[in-house]
Formats: C-alpha cells, structure tokens, sequence
C-alpha cells in the first residue's frame, strides 16, 4: 500500500514499503536521504534522531506510520546552506570527530533549543542523551549553549 | 523520489565513470562542488593535483575516522607546497593505483638522525614488505595506506612533507623556464610564484601543466622543513569535513548507492568457529523484496590474520530492513565445535590466574628479585583483571562489493585498504591490479577495521552474485560478533618494600590469550619506576574469541594495572602518589626521565596538588608513556583526574588536567587536543562501564541495552590541557592518552570509600560510603 510522507517540506510517494518498516529506514532507502544514521536499531543511542512535529525521535524504532501526516525533519533539512546557528556553532568548535552521531546529536539539541531558548547543562544533560563513541561531550555542551546565543541573536527559534 | 544525486546515473554511464577516475568517482558524490574533477586539472606527483582555479587536490592514502587525519596530511604537503590552505581540497588516494605503481624513489630514504633530530624525518616504522598489506607495503605508491597505532603523522610527516616539496620546487622550475630567469630567484607563497627583479607573477594553477610536464632534476636533494620553519603545521586547524558532518552529507561506507545495489543481512555464527549445519529459504523466500539466501564459510584465515572468525547465512534483498526481517524469520541450525562452546568468563578468568601460576616468558630479569623479596620489610601483592572490550564503533560494519568479470569495485570506510584489496583477490581469483577499494570516511575507528570479516563476508556474497552490487550491513548485534576484541587479561604485581617503603623489588606478571596484542606495554625493557631488582614475565593461555588491536592496544590495561599499582605503594609507604613517582622516576635513569618529571609537575601544578577538597572528592595523578624506556620516538602525559562520589556511590569525573608532551612540535594542536578530550571519554567507559562477558562461547553484551555508553552527563565539565614541548619526536597519541582515567578512579574509590576494587569496569562495583 503506497503512503506519503512530508519530509522536509517535500512530498514522497512510499510505494515499495509498508507502514510498519522503521521509519529510519524509509528515510534512507526509499526516500534517498542518508544524513540519519543507523547504529543500535533499538532506540539507545540516538544517531537516527530526527523531528516529527518538531519532537526528537529515534526513529529506528517508529514505524513509518507514525509520520504519516504530520511534519519530519532531518538533518538535510535543517538549513538549505548547513548555515543555521546550530550548524555554525557546531563549526565554531570543531566539534564532530568522527560525525557519525553528530547528525542526531544536532537533531536532539535543536528540539531543545526550540523549547527553551537558554538551556542550562542539567537541561542538556536531561534532553541531550544521545551517544557519542569519540566523546566529543566536551564540545558538544559549548556548542549548544553558543547555539542559543546565536539563535536568540538571529530571533530564530526554527 | 530522490535518490541522492544518483538517479540520473545508468548502471553503463556508472562503470564508465568508475573507469575513468578510480577513487575519484565516491568523491565526485559527496564532496563539496569545488572539489569535483576541472577540466585542465593537472597531478604534479601522486599527492597533488592542481586545478587552473588553483584548488589544490591533496590525496590522503588513510583514513578519516574522527582523528583529524584528512585534515592534518593535508597540511603537511601544504606547509611544504606553500599553497593557499583555503583552496586544498582533501580526495582519498587510489589503493588500486597503490597496487600498480611503485612509491617514486625520492620518498624510500628516511632523511636525519631519528627520533631526536629535529631537521629528520623521525623513526617510521613500515615493517617489511608484506603483500598482504597486514604491516602496510613499504614501496608501493602510497607505502602505509593502514589507519593504525596513531600513526599517520609519525609514519607519514616526512614523505608528505617531501611530496609538498618536490611539487613547489618543480612549479619553481616551471615558471623560471617559462620566464627565463634562475630559479633561485623565485619565491612562491600561498599558491603565487613571484619574480621580485622584474615584477613578474603566476600562480600555482596558471603553471601546473608546464610543471606537470617538467621533471625534478634532483629529487634526493629536496630537504623538508624543521619545526622553527613551519608557518601552517602547528598552528590550530578546524578539520575540513567538519562543515559537511555538520550538514549530514558526509557519506560513510553505510551511505554509499550505487544502481542496481541489493541489500544482505548476515548472521554469523554467534560462537566464534562455528558455521551453519543447514537454514530454510523456503520459510521466506515469498517475504516483500527478498532475492536470495546464501551461506558462507569461515573466512579464510590468511585473510584475518590468523583470526578464527565465523561461517555464516546471508539473505539478499531489495532494502536492507527487508534482508534483516526475513533472516530474523529463517529457521538457521549452526554447526558449533563443543570446545568453543565450552568457554565462559568464569572458567576464562580461573585459566588466566593458572597461567600466572606457570612459568611464562620472562621479558626483564634484572638483579636478583627473589633475594630482594627474601629481604624485604614489607611484601605487596595485587591481582588486577580487565575484559573483553569491542571497538564498538557507532557506524555498524559494511562493504558495498561488486565484482564483474575482470574487476571488483568496494566501497567501505576501512583502516587498511591494502588488506581489503589482498582479500578481494585472493577471493574472487581476480588480480589486484584489478581491485578498486573506494575509501569513504569512517563513523568511527577504534582499532585497525580491516581485521573484521565484514569485508570478506561481503566480498564472498558479491562473488556469488557477480554482476549485481551487493551491500552488506551488519546490525549492531552482529556487529559485536563480527569485531575483533581487545584481550581480557590479568596481572599479578608484588613488590618488596624497604623499611621507608620504598620498592627493592618488582616481580610482575601478566597474562593473557596467546594471540593477544600488547603485552610487553608499559612495562618492558626497563620499569620506568626505579628498582634494583626487576622482574617482568608474560603468560599466556588459549581462548577462542579472535582479538585485535583495540584502541590503546595493550598500552590500555597495562597503564592500569602499573599506575594502581604505584598509587597502592605509595599508599603503603604513607607517601603522596605524585611525590612518590616523582622520585622514582628520578632514581631511574631512563633518557627521557626528565620530560617524565615535568609532565607530573606541570600536571600537578595545573590541578592544584594537594589544596583541600571536600570530601567525598579526591584527586589522583598517573604517568602515561609510550616508549620513554628508550631513547627512540616517544610520548609522555600525565593527568591529575578529580573524582568526586556521593554517598550513594555515584562517580562523577569533576576536573582533568593534562600536561602532554608535544615532541618537537605537533601538526594540528586542535585535533591533538579533541582526541585527548574523547580519550577521557573511552576510558571514562572502560573504567565504569564496558564489558563483554562470554556465556557458552559467545558474547552476551550485544548491543547498547547491556554494553552501556557514556552520555554528556557523565562527561567531565572541565578539561584543561597544557602542552610542553620536548627534544624528541612523537611516537603518536591517537590512541593511548587517557589511560589513567581507568587507575584514578580506581584510586579515588579506594581514597573515598576506603574500598580498593582490582576488576574494571568498576560500575558493578557497591562504590557507597557512609
């Protein structure tokens, strides 16, 4: 049965998967977008994180039917130029060594940041629970607080 | 529907491509658009490629996997090229090409005098030719192609340097041929080659094809430069894909598409030598999507090192979710040896303390230790034990393989492209010169990739399916089947005390399985704590689980079991564990003994040794040293970690303060710095978290329910760091900074609670105080 999903603003007809296929999956083999990544499969590490209505979900362990009619975003669809203030405080530090978490770690600190705009570090350390393997916490933490600041000053909580 | 810029590709239009640019056709995919192909490009040596626009194409021949490495061998050739640093684009070198030609004659001779000659190209070690490409081919193009032993820089530093070099004095020649004037009167800087007397300019991209086209006159005399000459090397460089991992368009080897791709699921036999007795396709052949099923042998030893992993199924479908539902689905029996099946931890743990009961191979045996011990005022003695630990990478392993008639083609992200290539052969029949290993980046490292079988595997069901690209990806459980371990071992210390508490004898032993890495760390040749009588042994027995070389190597658990073992003497002698090293590494005589003493002052000095803290918080320092036995390359740190613990036993890592050791200078001080931040992290694990336990000769932490990962809250809030420059060159420190956080948690625990755990992960531990 085909389905559709708004990803990122864009419409995609799913005609060779069903509903019940983790929405991960969807995303990056039937939609083509592979920025989301595949670790545990289980909902613990986070590196599939993307949004539903704005929400962080792990989204290896939601069916695709989950999505059907609301809003997903995904790391491709953050910003157009990768510019947003998340993206050039991430930058600023240098933070992602590796990068492969980084995609749902940026995903889960947005979701933060867009329900309060000056996180304090047990807000980060409540919200922000994903893992990262290379162990780059110590920059992740700055960049998120330098990403609240860019964003207040960008009046952008989006 | 998108299909990531692939769509217009048909499969004809794709080999041609691949064809025509080797490596350059995954590059083409993913890299920003200044980097793609120009038209006019024109390679100056295998290193460099010049575009007119001058962008400058550095070809890197490791691999990144979060160490900075497609950043810092690009400023190695461009300190020397002297090219504008905003217009090098990083592309990964061709290891079919490697296959083909041979490294030019100018990079083979190692210029200087070793490891403490600051104008020489250090001490890199290459092994001896081995075309399995296990040690890395010494004379290929590319020579050391492997992402191992933090070691690019120091294996690297002076060929890249040389390969910069011979393509600034040649784009010199150029342009004084073209202008008829001496060379020596030319300068070049930041891609532009000036002529001061007559005012005439160019640029590196105005004259690459005459370069291109003009050979050097004599290579074995173009010289690199030392330390006090570099203007881009040692200065702080933001990594260069850092803008694209930001943007999730990074394509690691997970994210690679090629047309017509299916898609396996594998499971392996979960006990390490078994291989499937029979498996059921009819029970899902009918599933949405499903292709065909397979089983597979072994991998060949000769293609693992030796290592034994496991025969298993593979189910081939459209999309990789379908492949892996219906495997779930299939009915498998195994066919498992009862001696494997035989091993647990328990019984693992009982034949490691045997083995440090029989005689074992005795490494150092200086003055006489058991006279010492007969005369000693005071014996200590501690048995220490850590586990089995798996890289674990948050990227599950993957290969995309096709092979055709006279061809293979992989896609993956591997620390050792030559292996992979060997394997590609060896399993297919089809030569090297053949095989294109197209690197994409690494979601993490963690120890040499290319000893996993995930490339075997994939090149085996790729050869059942010739024609038909074939993408392998493993789950996360299979993935902690498919990975090599680090060893799980012991170690037995005792040490004679004088009357002061000062050591008159050490008489160590470790143990471990036969095959595993490392076990001469930290404390052969000479003990780096002075003592008149020494003993040093290693003993081994026989496990199945295959080992390899894991972050920190041995390096990881023999730091900690020397670094406990000194805070425990100093503890006995009632002295302060930094003072009490600082004298005895005075008393020694090691060559570097004086750059060991300042790591432990500046660390010490940094974390405010000995001021008061409240309780439930304490401080412990350790040394941590690769090669400071000898007079060769080396790297020496010490860190001074404050721990903190409640009264319900919760540890919280407060404060680290590091003094590292810089050699005669570092490439990129940022990403030395962000690698000493993530190896506080992996230790931080190792210590309180991490552990694979064999139940029935299998691995039961599987997947990141029971084998647990740090988050932020646990990462430590401050972290300082202060570098301190040294007469040597570095031996590397990718891979085994940090090892302390493992003996001073164990020894804050012990100052805290009173309670002094041997056995790591300490988070098992009741770690509560009253």
């Amino acid at each position: 049965m085909a389905f559709d999903l708004n990803v990122n603003g864009t419409r995609h007809t799913i005609d060779d998967a069903d509903l019940q296929t983790p929405l991960l999956w969807v995303i990056r083999e039937h939609i083509g977008l592979t920025g989301t990544k595949f670790s545990c499969g289980i909902g613990q590490c986070g590196a599939c994180t993307l949004h539903i209505d704005g929400q962080a979900v792990r989204s290896c362990s939601v069916p695709a039917s989950m999505a059907v009619g609301k809003k997903v975003t995904t790391i491709e669809g953050v910003s157009p130029d990768g510019n947003h203030p998340i993206q050039a405080a991430w930058k600023e530090f240098d933070t992602p060594q590796c990068g492969y978490c980084q995609s749902g770690m940026i995903m889960s600190a947005l979701a933060l940041l867009q329900r309060s705009a000056s996180p304090s570090d047990d807000d980060i350390n409540a919200s922000v629970t994903n893992a990262c393997r290379c162990g780059t916490y110590h920059r992740i933490r700055q960049a998120i607080h330098l990403a609240a600041d860019l964003m207040k000053k960008d009046g952008r909580r989006q | 529907m998108s299909e990531n810029g692939m769509s217009s590709f048909n499969r004809r239009e794709f080999l041609a491509v691949v064809a025509a640019a080797e490596g350059a056709f995954i590059l083409g995919f993913w890299a920003p658009p200044q980097a793609k192909a120009q038209d006019a490009t024109a390679e100056i040596n295998a290193w460099i490629v010049i575009s007119p626009d001058d962008t400058v194409t550095i070809r890197i021949a490791q691999t990144e996997l979060g160490q900075g490495v497609w950043t810092s061998n690009a400023m190695m050739v461009c300190e020397e090229l002297q090219c504008d640093w905003a217009k090098v684009r990083p592309q990964y070198a061709s290891a079919n090409r490697d296959a083909r030609e041979r490294a030019p004659e100018w990079t083979l001779q190692v210029m200087g005098n070793g490891a403490t000659d600051p104008r020489g190209g250090g001490e890199p070690g290459f092994g001896s030719r081995d075309r399995t490409g296990v040690s890395g081919i010494p004379d290929s193009l590319y020579r050391r192609m492997r992402t191992n032993a933090a070691s690019s820089v120091k294996d690297g530093r002076y060929y890249l340097q040389l390969a910069g070099a011979e393509a600034r004095e040649r784009l010199l020649l150029a342009a004084a041929n073209l202008w008829s004037v001496p060379v020596a009167e030319l300068t070049a800087k930041d891609s532009i080659i000036t002529h001061a007397r007559s005012g005439r300019t160019t640029t590196y991209g105005k004259i690459a094809d005459r370069a291109a086209r003009t050979p050097h006159p004599n290579p074995e005399t173009i010289t690199i430069k030392p330390p006090e000459q570099w203007t881009l090397m040692g200065t702080e460089r933001k990594n260069l894909d850092v803008p694209d991992k930001v943007a999730g368009k990074v394509v690691y080897g997970i994210d690679v598409r090629v047309p017509d791709m299916k898609w396996a699921a594998v499971k392996a036999c979960p006990v390490y030598g078994g291989s499937v007795k029979s498996y059921n396709f009819d029970a899902i052949r009918q599933m949405l999507g499903v292709r065909s099923a397979m089983q597979f042998p072994i991998p060949d030893t000769a293609l693992t090192r030796g290592r034994i992993f496991s025969g298993g199924v593979a189910v081939v479908a459209d999309h990789w979710h379908q492949a892996r539902t219906a495997l779930d689905r299939m009915p498998i029996e195994w066919e498992i040896p009862p001696a494997n099946a035989a091993f647990s931890t328990a019984g693992m743990h009982e034949a490691l303390i045997a083995a440090l009961d029989q005689p074992g191979r005795v490494r150092v045996n200086q003055g006489n230790v058991d006279d010492a011990f007969a005369r000693a005022a005071r014996i200590v003695e501690a048995t220490y034990s850590t586990p089995y630990l798996p890289r674990a990478r948050m990227e599950p392993g993957n290969a995309t393989v096709l092979v055709t008639g006279n061809r293979v083609d992989v896609w993956m992200g591997d620390q050792s492209p030559q292996e992979v290539r060997f394997s590609a052969s060896k399993i297919t029949g089809i030569p090297e010169q053949n095989v294109y290993v197209n690197l994409c980046h690494l979601g993490g490292g963690f120890g040499r990739n290319g000893n996993g079988p995930q490339a075997e595997q994939a090149i085996m069901i790729a050869n059942a399916h010739r024609g038909t690209p074939i993408h392998l990806l493993w789950t996360r459980e299979e993935d902690f089947i498919g990975t090599t371990y680090r060893a799980m071992g012991m170690a037995r210390l005792k040490a004679a005390l004088d009357a002061d508490g000062w050591p008159m004898a050490f008489d160590i032993r470790t143990a471990m399985q036969e095959d595993g890495f490392g076990p001469e760390s930290s404390f052969d040749v000479a003990s780096r704590y002075h003592v008149p009588n020494y003993r040093f042994s290693n003993h081994t027995t026989k496990f199945h689980v295959p080992v390899g070389t894991r972050r920190g190597i041995g390096q990881a658990a023999h730091e900690y079991y020397r670094e406990s073992f000194i805070n425990e003497l100093a503890h006995a002698a009632g002295k302060d564990p930094y003072r009490f090293r600082r004298e005895l590494i005075a008393r020694t005589s090691l060559p570097y003994k004086d750059d060991m003493i300042r790591a432990l002052d500046i660390a010490a000095e940094m974390s405010g040794w000995g001021t008061p803290l409240p309780r439930g918080t304490a401080r412990a320092i350790a040394l941590e040293e690769r090669g400071a036995e000898t007079n060769r390359m080396a790297t020496i740190s010490a860190m001074v970690h404050t721990v903190s613990i409640s009264r319900e036993g919760t540890v919280k890592l407060e404060r680290v303060d590091i003094a590292h050791d810089t050699g005669f200078s570092l490439v990129n001080p940022l990403s030395v710095k962000k690698q000493l931040e993530g190896q506080i992290i992996w230790f931080y694990n190792d210590a309180m978290h991490q552990a694979n336990t064999i139940k029935d000769g299998h691995i039961v932490e599987n997947n990141f329910n029971a084998f647990k990962l740090s988050r932020i809250n646990e990462a430590p809030p401050e972290i300082n760091i202060r570098f301190f420059k040294t007469g040597h060159w570095l031996l590397g420190m990718g891979h085994d900074r940090a090892t302390s956080v493992q003996s001073a948690i164990g020894d804050a625990i012990f100052q805290i609670t009173g309670k002094r755990f041997r056995d790591l992960p300490y988070g098992g531990h009741d770690l509560s105080w009253a």
